[in-house]
């Protein structure tokens, strides 16, 4: 089968899917639920198909509408942007089929055709972003996610959410206005806004307007770290991802947060290449600071939390420091390192979004106090949750501990041994805020005192999904070579 | 002298600067949520005033084809950017729009726009 239009009809059967959802759906019935999980399933091989094609046939830059690269479009297929898109794909299918009865509880009946859209719609942008090669064209999917993200957090009509969503949608703005100034300066320097186009005559560029390209790489750190939550910059992440409904929650902390990473991979090594950011302006330092200190934080935050979910939350200020620990080594094995902990804290923090999610759903206790006993009311659940939070502080097994593992593997051989004494650090103030949950609620007595063992007592359909989280977190924790071997191909894209 | 033909020459980048910063010291210091989204469009116009500058070509025409299909003659200004600025004010006014509803959902539920009086209502409801 020719699979070079594949890129465009994935992205186009999700924009449809977002269309056509709300349209057929007056109710939510089960001809609804089907057809969301049926296109849902097509995104998932097709991005599969996508992913297995490129590993057999090479990768290939596909031009949309076949205009000339230097004033069309470009999608860049290469083993990188269909790995994670399919990462992306599968993960939210999974948050899909869990979301289907959880939503029922969180929103208004009326609004669930409309939440559904929005999934898609922010989907869509998810992968537009991993496909793309062209800088504006990353500007417009990255507002169309912005403004999804914002809006499955408001549709909760809560005070709070509100609030949240405002806060975000602000900041939001305001970092992809400031990414969109420093594109205008890359263009105004180079003519360009093609990643490859840029990157060949970049280094001329440089030679002729330095202040030009220093400008651009402040506006669009800047931008970019508001959208990743880089340490100083996460104010907006605990409001927007504690108050959001809980797949929400995981498709914003899985997810969407991992996506602006990649655009800043894509930023330093392809549009600015490692010979001006890393060589000329150190900027992986800088990275590395930020992110050691948003290691520590973001767990001392966490500590101080009675929410389940904020501190789910503040733990992701403190994760996503791990990446960008890895990015800032600026040599392969850290990279390597960084995008394995983007798979594994995706499972891990979905998992743990998605069985606190299942907590509030059957209980409505969200204090962290409260769940004294949880694990014989709830085994399974309870099961998950500490799977996924072991895997967070880095024990053996977990898919966390292997990436901490690689992690301190390529910190030590760039030769910064003090990074490892804050991964160290950041493990332990891990442990300080997951332990005592998972101890409590398999060893404290319930309140109400009985003893006896009960099933979980939510649908199905929320167990199963899960269940496959939590396993897949347990396997990448035995056989990480499984993703390893893909990501390491994917590093070579890069450097 | 000299300094002030330089500014001069440059009066579309130092206007994008000036309108950029108004915008972000609204966007940062207002209390009104209101003024903040309107600072928040003072900043996109700034970036959109640059881009198109960007794009300019002194005594350059508009790219626009006659009736029957002829070439331009003499420069004439880049439409690239121009173009994609029509996409960034479409954003804009999306982004605009969604905010503006957002505070009307604020509104009904806290009863005021000002952000100084909605922190302190939710620190009431939290503390009592």
């Amino acid at each position: 089968m020719d699979s070079t239009q594949l890129p465009l009809i994935l992205l186009i059967t999700l924009l449809i899917g977002a269309i056509i959802t709300p349209l057929i759906m007056k109710k939510f019935n089960w001809i609804g639920k089907r057809m969301i999980i049926g296109i849902m399933s097509l995104a998932v091989l097709m991005s599969g198909y996508l992913l297995f094609d490129v590993f057999q046939n090479g990768a290939y830059l596909y031009n949309i509408g076949n205009w000339d690269p230097k004033i069309g479009i470009q999608f860049n297929i290469d083993e990188f942007s269909t790995f994670m898109a399919f990462f992306i794909i599968l993960l939210a299918f999974l948050i899909i089929i869990y979301s289907i009865r959880d939503i029922e509880h969180e929103i208004f009946p009326l609004q669930i055709p409309v939440y559904y859209s929005l999934v898609f719609l922010l989907l869509l942008g998810m992968v537009g972003i991993t496909f793309t090669n062209d800088l504006f064209n990353t500007y417009v999917f990255m507002e169309i996610l912005a403004m999804t993200s914002c809006a499955i957090i408001s549709i909760k009509r809560k005070k709070a959410n509100y609030m949240a969503a405002f806060k975000y949608l602000m900041l939001n703005t305001l970092a992809s206005i400031s990414f969109l100034l420093g594109i205008a300066l890359l263009y105004m320097a180079t003519g360009y806004l093609n990643i490859n186009e840029i990157g060949n005559v970049i280094g001329e560029a440089w030679e002729l307007y330095p202040t030009n390209i220093l400008l651009a790489l402040g506006f669009i750190a800047t931008g970019l770290g508001i959208k990743a939550a880089v340490f100083p910059l996460h104010t907006w992440l605990p409001d927007a991802h504690s108050n959001a409904p809980t797949p929400s929650s995981a498709l914003l902390s899985g997810l969407v947060v991992k996506v602006y990473i990649f655009v800043s991979l894509k930023i330093v090594f392809r549009v600015v290449g490692a010979d001006i950011t890393l060589d000329n302006l150190g900027i992986n330092n800088f990275i590395a600071y930020f992110a050691a200190v948003g290691m520590v934080a973001g767990s001392v935050f966490a500590i101080g939390q009675k929410d389940i979910k904020r501190l789910l939350a503040y733990s992701s200020v403190a994760q996503l420091g791990y990446i960008f620990l890895g990015i800032g080594m600026g040599t392969a094995a850290g990279l390597t390192a960084g995008l394995f902990h983007v798979i594994s804290h995706g499972l891990m923090k979905t998992a743990l979004f998605l069985s606190a999610g299942a907590i509030i759903y059957k209980t409505e206790k969200r204090n962290v106090d409260d769940l004294a006993g949880i694990g014989y009311e709830m085994p399974i659940t309870m099961l998950v949750f500490s799977i996924a939070a072991l895997g967070m502080i880095g024990i053996p097994g977990m898919s966390g501990f292997m990436s901490k593992w690689y992690l301190a593997l390529a910190v030590l051989e760039a030769e910064q041994p003090l990074y490892l004494v804050v991964i160290l650090i950041s493990s332990f103030l891990n442990a300080v805020y997951y332990l005592p949950i998972i101890i409590s609620a398999f060893l404290k007595p319930r309140e109400d005192g009985s003893e006896e063992m009960t099933r979980d007592g939510i649908p199905k359909s929320m167990i199963g999904p899960m269940a496959i989280i939590a396993g897949l977190v347990v396997l990448i924790g035995f056989f990480p070579q499984i993703i390893l071997n893909i990501i390491e191909k994917a590093v070579l894209t890069f450097i | 002298m000299e300094l002030l033909t330089m500014i001069l020459d440059r009066i579309n980048y130092v206007g994008a600067a000036t309108l950029f910063v108004i915008g972000l010291y609204t966007v940062l210091t207002h209390p009104n949520l209101l003024k903040k989204v309107i600072g928040l469009n003072i900043m996109e116009t700034s970036v959109f005033l640059f881009m198109v500058s960007v794009g300019y070509v002194s005594g350059g025409k508009a790219p626009i084809l006659g009736t029957v299909k002829e070439p331009i003659v003499g420069a004439y200004v880049n439409p690239l950017p121009t173009a994609m600025i029509l996409t960034g004010i479409v954003v804009a006014v999306s982004i605009t729009a969604y905010a503006l509803s957002l505070i009307i959902k604020i509104y009904e539920a806290y009863g005021t726009i000002e952000l100084d009086e909605i922190m302190e209502a939710r620190s009431e409801q939290a503390n009592g």
